[in-house]
């Protein structure tokens, strides 16, 4: 009897498989240029993307690699890669085609088409300067970052793309890190091992991030300093933009790796302040600022306002800030806390893996330092992969019972959520460290019922950043905020996938648009992904 | 948290010494049966002691060895003021009898009366003036009345030039930590922890490592209550010291085994359910911390840390209102209880009853102003004030408070180390 619930748990509960290369086609591998003068940017990369760059209605995936720098001469040459989905469950490499293959130490990725012109272009963000590959439109891109005015000299890690000035068009945040060079790699080395180890950020300078205004005309106008952004040097690693204060106008929450975090309110009027130690979201106990490093915003109680999480280094615990309004948020991990104790977290998201409707957290994670083992007891070098369901409590760890892959370790860095399979539930991707990447198909999210959503903005910006969608089923109505960014150096799948649960029926769909628009949409297939056009409303699936 | 260093005094010991001193005086005969008792009671077969000494003392009711083996039951059963009534008696019998004196000197630094002890231990010294044990333990009798200059004179003249004496060295070291001599302590309790390495004293091993704890080296007392189990296995007090050790060196998993392992041997013993609760409270595994706390603080006396870490568990779980009840119960207990003055600053923040927070927030303070926790919270609580100026200021005192390595890291204060005497 009790193998007959075994099986009948199994069957019933959600696991996440392995995609593997033979299956996937998908053959690369990330270099992360290790050396034995441990260079700090060999550990922290890379990211990835689930994008459609053909608009062929298949998430494609976009994987960023090391490449030459003042540090680091590849010995082969490396390459980002960008991959087409099939459709059929095959990728192929369409990098060298389609033109962004990077060639520099490269650390992340975010898709957005920040001209609105229907293609999803792509910015890459790099130790050294950035590049932004515009979508042309037949299956190639070109470089057009000196046009665009975005380089970001320095050692840049996250990007979001998002819309400040609710101008309709997507702006960008850069999120830097430290003032680095090959000069300034001091020894960090102790007695026992006798070799170097990679050093911890804080011996290093930070430096400030860039907030790039969209002019519309192709190029970017450098408000940093006007913004407000530019009075804060930080040590950033994730940036998530969303609304704390429900006020209309999008926020950012940037993670600092040994730094206290930032929360940028968005003043309006192209004006940010800065708010961490106010709204305690700055440091952790005591005072002590934490290595923040992936980052991500959701409405996980259901209580109408964002909250907030944060992924730190072992021993820091990793950080959910629940949203108190008022611009006050406090710390409360639950189970998370304990699970996480002695992992570091680096890409991460709530989505809803399972389609019952409330967001679910799934961490990835890797310590930095490949010699960790050595140094503190029980730490590892590479990490277990977390998923945490939303109990409507809290959050409660089901990773031993959600697919063999969350009992394997990884060097985990970036990760993306999107639907590759088009089947109705969020699949994932991440990218590891001097790893092959790992894709993910989620099987079972889908025997709850489901809509996605394709969003495509007219007046708003194209990312349609800052969307409030509530959707009813029943007696039961939830919310959505659509954000820009989180995780780490990556990028999801732009649609909306709404849980609805056992249901047979969705009542509505509302979506509020940034432009203040609101379209109601009712009489919804289930199952399917629809396309909701601003403005118009629901146009076809 | 005050935790008792409960040293096994060698009362047994010291009975070759009183048979020495005695076989001029006494009858060989009875001397050769209180052997045999003295045997017994080193084998712990204390009922046929006590039948032997019984019927000895019916026909020798005066007999100063037979008193002090009587005395060393009575002590043995911490029955305290009977085992003094007997070793007094005694010495009145036999005023040179070296043995009885110092288990009377030892029975009162058991009592805490360290004073009386020292009159004892000086008179053991005009009748045996080279013996080094006893300087030593006299140097342990000063120290405890807090004679730093009487204390290192023994402890020298222990020493007789020679950096062998180990227990000497201990009290150098104790001495030296009391000057605030870092370097000094260091140096005396490495060459102790030399000298102990191959110990068999699991008293001594403890003693060290209560002293090691407190000059901060936990590996050291690691490795000595690690040797000390070894020999005593399962003793509660080493095992606390073990957790305690492994608190000290932040490793909160090794500590928790250790408190686990204690609990199950003690079910009902309050320090380990406190320090399990606090590792627990540490790891942010609130539900069983509470549930550990909780037995705790239903014991005859809890201790007010009890009540500070049961309100920073009813405080993470959000229940503010909860935790300040809970504070105020440790303040009651403890009003210079700085710590959880900061905790009730805190929630008072949460519940955005700011000036009940600067309240207690300056008022912690004043009562550890190198607290950084106090001055974060102040941090935090003018930024919530829109005073931007006096929050950064507070967040500079901060700073200039972490990198000189004031405070305590984690959540809670660390639990206060054994205590030597």
């Amino acid at each position: 009897m009790k193998s007959v619930v075994f099986v009948l748990a199994l069957l019933l509960s959600v696991v996440f498989e392995e995609v593997p290369p033979q299956t996937s086609k998908i053959t690369w591998v990330h270099n992360n240029a290790q050396s034995a003068d441990r260079q700090l940017p060999e550990t922290v990369g890379a990211g990835c993307a689930f994008l459609d760059y053909d608009n062929d209605g298949w998430m494609d995936i976009y994987f960023v690699n090391s490449g030459p720098s003042d540090f680091f001469t590849p010995a082969t040459p490396l390459k980002n890669a960008l991959y087409r989905n099939n459709g059929n469950g095959t990728f192929t490499d369409v990098t060298h085609k389609a033109g962004v293959a990077g060639g520099k130490f490269g650390m992340g990725v975010a898709a957005a088409d920040f001209d609105a012109d229907g293609f999803v272009d792509l910015y890459i963000t790099n130790y050294g300067s950035n590049i932004l590959y515009r979508n042309n439109g037949n299956g190639t891109f070109t470089d057009v970052t000196d046009k665009a005015g975005v380089a970001s000299p320095g050692w840049s890690t996250c990007a979001t793309w998002f819309d400040f000035d609710n101008d309709g068009r997507l702006d960008l945040f850069v999120s830097s890190f430290v003032f680095y060079d090959k000069s300034q790699n001091p020894l960090c080395t102790d007695a026992t091992l006798k070799r170097r180890y990679y050093c911890v950020p804080r011996l290093f300078k930070p430096t400030p991030s860039r907030l790039f205004r969209n002019t519309g005309n192709g190029t970017f106008q450098d408000v940093s300093r006007d913004s407000g952004i530019a009075a804060h040097p930080g040590k950033s690693f994730g940036a998530v933009a969303t609304d704390v204060n429900n006020d209309g106008l999008m926020d950012l929450f940037v993670a600092n790796d040994t730094m206290p975090n930032f929360l940028f309110v968005n003043k309006g009027g192209g004006k940010f302040e800065e708010i961490g130690l106010a709204a305690g979201v700055a440091y952790g106990e005591a005072g002590r600022p934490r290595s923040g490093m992936g980052v991500d915003a959701a409405d996980y109680d259901g209580d109408g306002w964002q909250d907030l999480f944060v992924a730190n280094i072992d021993h820091e615990f990793f950080s959910l800030y629940h949203n108190d309004k008022e611009l006050i948020f406090t710390d409360q991990p639950g189970e998370i806390a304990p699970a996480t104790q002695l992992l570091s977290g680096w890409g991460l998201k709530f989505f809803d893996y399972d389609n019952d409707g409330d967001p679910d957290l799934f961490l990835v994670n890797g310590h930095p330092d490949d010699m960790i083992e050595s140094r503190i007891p029980r730490v590892r070098h590479k990490e277990p992969l977390l998923l945490f369901e939303n109990t409507g409590r809290g959050f409660k760890d089901v990773s031993a019972n959600s697919g063999a892959v969350f009992g394997k370790m990884f060097s985990g860095r970036g990760m993306a959520v999107g639907d590759f399979d088009n089947d109705g539930d969020a699949d994932v991707l991440t990218s590891n460290n001097g790893e092959p990447p790992l894709l993910l198909r989620n099987h079972g999210g889908n025997k709850n019922n489901w809509v996605g959503l394709n969003l495509v903005a007219t007046k708003s910006n194209s990312a349609a950043v800052g969307a409030v969608i509530t959707w009813q089923v029943g007696a039961v109505k939830r919310t959505r905020l659509r954000t820009g960014g989180g995780s780490y150096l990556s990028s999801h799948d732009p649609r909306e996938i709404l849980g609805v649960g056992a249901a047979a029926k969705i009542d509505s769909i509302e979506i509020r648009w940034p432009s203040g628009a609101t379209d109601r949409i009712t009489n919804l297939p289930l199952n399917k992904y629809i396309k909701v056009v601003e403005g118009a409303g629901q146009s076809k699936s | 948290m005050k935790l008792v260093l409960k040293i096994r005094f060698k009362f047994l010991a010291l009975l070759a010494v009183a048979v020495v001193v005695s076989q001029s005086v006494y009858a060989q005969a009875d001397i050769k049966h209180l052997e045999q008792v003295a045997t017994l009671i080193r084998e712990n077969k204390t009922t046929q002691a006590e039948r032997e000494l019984a019927t000895f003392l019916r026909s020798n009711p005066n007999h100063p060895l037979a008193l002090n083996l009587l005395g060393t039951i009575r002590a043995k059963q911490n029955r305290l003021a009977e085992a003094e009534t007997l070793f007094v008696k005694a010495v009145d019998q036999q005023p040179r009898y070296s043995g009885a004196r110092m288990n009377l000197a030892f029975l009162y630094l058991q009592k805490r009366e360290p004073a009386k002890a020292v009159v004892q231990l000086k008179e053991v010294l005009t009748l045996e003036p080279t013996n080094t044990e006893v300087m030593v333990v006299l140097g342990d009798a000063h120290l405890a009345t807090g004679a730093l200059e009487e204390a290192e004179r023994q402890y020298l003249d222990a020493l007789e030039g020679r950096l062998d004496n180990a227990a000497a060295l201990l009290g150098l070291a104790q001495i030296s930590r009391a000057k605030g001599e870092i370097k000094e302590t260091t140096l005396y309790l490495t060459r102790v922890g030399t000298l102990a390495a191959d110990s068999k004293s699991p008293e001594f091993l403890y003693k060290f490592a209560a002293v090691a704890l407190q000059a901060g080296m936990s590996d050291a007392a690691k490795a000595a209550l690690e040797n000390a189990l070894k020999l005593r296995p399962n003793e509660p007090a080493y095992l606390l010291a073990l957790g305690i050790a492994w608190l000290r060196k932040g490793d909160l998993f090794e500590a928790e085994k250790v408190f686990r392992h204690l609990i199950r041997l003690q079910p009902a013993s309050e320090p380990a359910q406190v320090h399990l609760g606090y590792v627990l409270l540490n790891q942010k595994k609130y539900d069983e911390a509470r549930l550990w706390l909780e037995k705790s603080a239903r014991s005859a006396s809890p201790m007010p840390e009890v009540f500070y870490y049961l309100g920073l568990v009813a405080q993470e779980q959000n229940d503010d209102a909860k935790a300040i009840l809970l504070f105020e119960k440790a303040v009651q207990k403890l009003p210079n209880y700085a710590h959880a003055r900061i905790a009730l600053g805190s929630s008072y923040i949460k519940l955005r009853n700011y000036p009940r927070a600067k309240e207690e927030l300056e008022t912690a303070v004043k009562l550890d102003p190198e607290e950084p926790k106090a001055h974060y919270n102040l941090a935090l609580l003018y930024a919530r004030l829109k005073d931007t100026a006096r929050a950064q200021e507070e967040m500079r005192i901060v700073e200039k408070l972490k990198a000189k390595g004031a405070g305590s890291d984690g959540v809670v204060v660390l639990p206060a180390t054994p205590n030597p005497h």
